[in-house]
């Protein structure tokens, strides 16, 4: 089998591959790689240097992982999962990504795909209006630093307590959308001026909102996606992709160039600069944790508020309440982010990197209503291809620190991309199949066509099969807002 | 005097990258300016009405030209603009370090008129690197979107 790398890969399963310690200089513990045969030959290079990177940083415990959805990213790859020590590991926000708690969300609702087609380009329309998108758009949430600091520590609770949702929608949220630990004196004036003005947005790139349609046939788990009130037959649901925006980003950069400093001082020395990192336990360290989850609640409100404004919009467009429309979230993930958790190692600092959080059935963790099914996992494809609702499993609990992929990933560069379509193209051709695509930027829709993204369905198959999380239902999509 | 620069295709599979090249550090510092610029929107297509003086010094290049692009990032958020046009000049100390002497100008965001590209969202050390090769100075930029 060829793969971009000279070093070797030992099968383990079908699904799983491991590369030894004794393939580069410093592995504290083998890398291991999610993925069928053809996705570990489609991986690019950087994934197999990245991750046996990672597994060179102090602390960490039993492998350095990556997802099927895996490919190059800054410091860790992208689908990278990684634990280490509390007492001698590390943090390090290359292993949580710059957007941090870049995350999925997902509602459901009661109309079908007959109730909304008709008017489906006067609704797409009104969320065009509603989610600002795209660069420099500002939120309709107008915040003084004194608020603001309140949305860094409460997340979510500051939106519900503020009329920008519904109390339950908390128990449909990772970490219910507040992280304990997080504290605005850590965050720079740079980072709040940033991300003062950007609640509510949805940002470019890949982030995205989608109408989605779940057909009967695409289910492939009655009872856990009932548990959930996905009940097929056309229903319609709706997708959130989005993060802390500038915020986030502002936090990341301030704390790199701390850690920087602070390696030197702690005798680190890392494979990649952009692996800057520090004992977790140090000042340096929690310091920037702290920043980290004001970030990460940040994300979890900026969602919420989106999800607010939503509701609003199809309460608009169909003449009825959202609560009479159904319009429950299903669940709502971060996959960018570090997180302490209990492992049988006792407590480990989790890091995710494009890849979901997945805790499996009876986990003490989950709110009632998950736990005899497991958590839901929501995976975003690209605009063409659809997305995937799983379920989380004792598997990833026992094998991935709980963990499993977010995406599908891309295999084509942006510069690539735009090269070879226009957005107008693509906009063009995916009304032809039947998908509505509203977008800020028509050069950001070209890079984001759906050749330039892995087979999500093959990702999502790996990870059924490796038993790391179960196919629940297939998302299909016919409307699209992107920045 | 020159500068140019060009975005890569085959790096940064999530992101952009880009060259840039100049017969001066200054031109250097131009080519990757108009790069980070031409990344957010067509320059063409943005006024003029916002204008902000930057000025900033470090020992080394490579720290001033990550911190200066940063800066482009950073106004682009917190002002809520993209750029259109912009002048620098970069000076060297008599202690060895670079000063850099900066003029921003932009509009705010405004999709019906500008033609907008990518919210960048930073400047990334990931491959970074600014270097004199002879007579040219080169710089490769990761950018985050």
């Amino acid at each position: 089998m060829k793969l971009h790398t000279e070093m070797r890969v030992n099968r383990i399963t079908d699904e799983v591959w491991e590369i030894p310690i004794s393939e580069k200089s410093g592995m504290l513990v083998p890398a291991r790689i999610y993925a069928t045969p053809t996705i570990l030959q489609s991986m690019d290079a950087g994934v197999f240097e990245q991750v046996t990177n990672v597994a060179c940083l102090p602390g960490i415990r039993r492998y350095a992982l990556c997802m099927p959805d895996g490919h190059w990213g800054y410091g860790f790859p992208i689908g990278g999962v990684a634990a280490f020590d509390i007492p001698t590991g590390i943090i390090s926000p290359g292993g949580v990504g710059y957007d941090v708690n870049c995350g999925m969300r997902l509602m459901r609702t009661n109309l079908t795909q007959k109730d909304v087609q008709p008017l489906l380009e006067r609704l797409m329309t009104e969320l065009f209006r509603r989610v600002p998108a795209g660069v420099g758009a500002s939120g309709s949430v107008r915040l003084d630093r004194s608020s603001f600091e309140d949305v860094m520590v409460r997340g979510a609770r500051w939106c519900i307590e503020n009329g920008y949702g519904w109390p339950q929608d908390l128990e449909a949220m990772e970490e219910r959308g507040c992280i304990a630990v997080a504290d605005p004196s850590k965050v720079s004036d740079q980072a709040i001026s940033r991300g003062i003005n950007q609640l509510g947005t949805l940002g470019s790139g890949n982030h995205y909102l989608e109408v989605q349609v779940v057909s009967t046939d695409r289910v492939f788990d009655q009872e856990t996606a009932s548990a959930w009130g996905i009940t097929g037959h056309d229903q319609i649901v709706v997708m959130v992709h989005c993060g802390s925006r500038g915020f986030g980003h502002q936090v990341a950069s301030d704390y790199l160039k701390v850690f920087e400093k602070a390696m030197r001082r702690y005798g680190i020395s890392v494979k990649d600069q952009q692996l800057a990192c520090a004992p977790f336990t140090s000042v340096e360290g929690q310091d920037y944790f702290s920043a980290m989850n004001c970030a990460a609640n940040t994300a979890f409100a900026n969602r919420q508020v989106i999800t607010h404004q939503i509701r609003e919009a199809f309460a608009a467009v169909f003449g009825r309440p959202a609560e009479e429309l159904g319009m429950e979230l299903v669940y709502d993930v971060a996959h960018n982010i570090a997180k302490v958790e209990r492992y049988p190692e006792g407590d480990l600092v989790v890091h995710r990197k494009g890849s979901t959080r997945a805790l499996g059935p009876g986990s003490p963790e989950l709110p009632p209503r998950y736990r005899t099914t497991g958590q839901p996992v929501i995976c975003g494809g690209s605009m063409e291809t659809g997305s995937y609702l799983l379920a989380g499993t004792q598997g990833a609990m026992r094998d991935t620190f709980a963990s499993t992929m977010h995406g599908s990933g891309r295999t084509m560069s942006r510069a690539q991309a735009k090269k070879t379509i226009r957005g107008e193209q693509v906009q063009k051709q995916m009304k032809q199949r039947g998908i509505l695509v509203k977008a800020v930027s028509m050069s950001g829709l070209a890079e984001e066509a759906g050749f330039a993204y892995k087979d999500i369905s093959e990702v999502v198959e790996t990870v059924d099969r490796a038993g790391i999380t179960k196919k629940v239902a297939e998302l299909r999509p016919i409307g699209n807002i992107k920045g | 005097m020159s500068h140019s620069f060009r975005f890569l295709d085959d790096i940064a599979t999530a992101d952009l990258a880009f060259d840039a090249s100049g017969d001066s550090l200054q031109e250097l510092f131009h080519g990757a300016t108009c790069a980070v610029i031409e990344a957010m929107a067509d320059p063409s297509t943005v006024g003029s009405t916002w204008r902000k003086s930057v000025e900033r010094t470090e020992e080394d290049p490579a720290e001033l030209l990550f911190d200066w692009l940063s800066d482009l990032v950073y106004w682009k958020d917190a002002d809520g603009v993209v750029f259109s046009t912009f002048k620098l000049t970069i000076t060297c100390g008599d202690d060895g370090s670079w000063h850099l002497k900066g003029e921003l100008c932009g509009e705010s965001v405004n999709g019906l008129v500008q033609v907008l590209r990518n919210d960048v969202k930073g400047i990334t050390k990931h491959m970074y690197q600014v270097r004199q090769e002879g007579m040219r100075w080169n710089a490769r930029v990761v950018v985050d979107v």
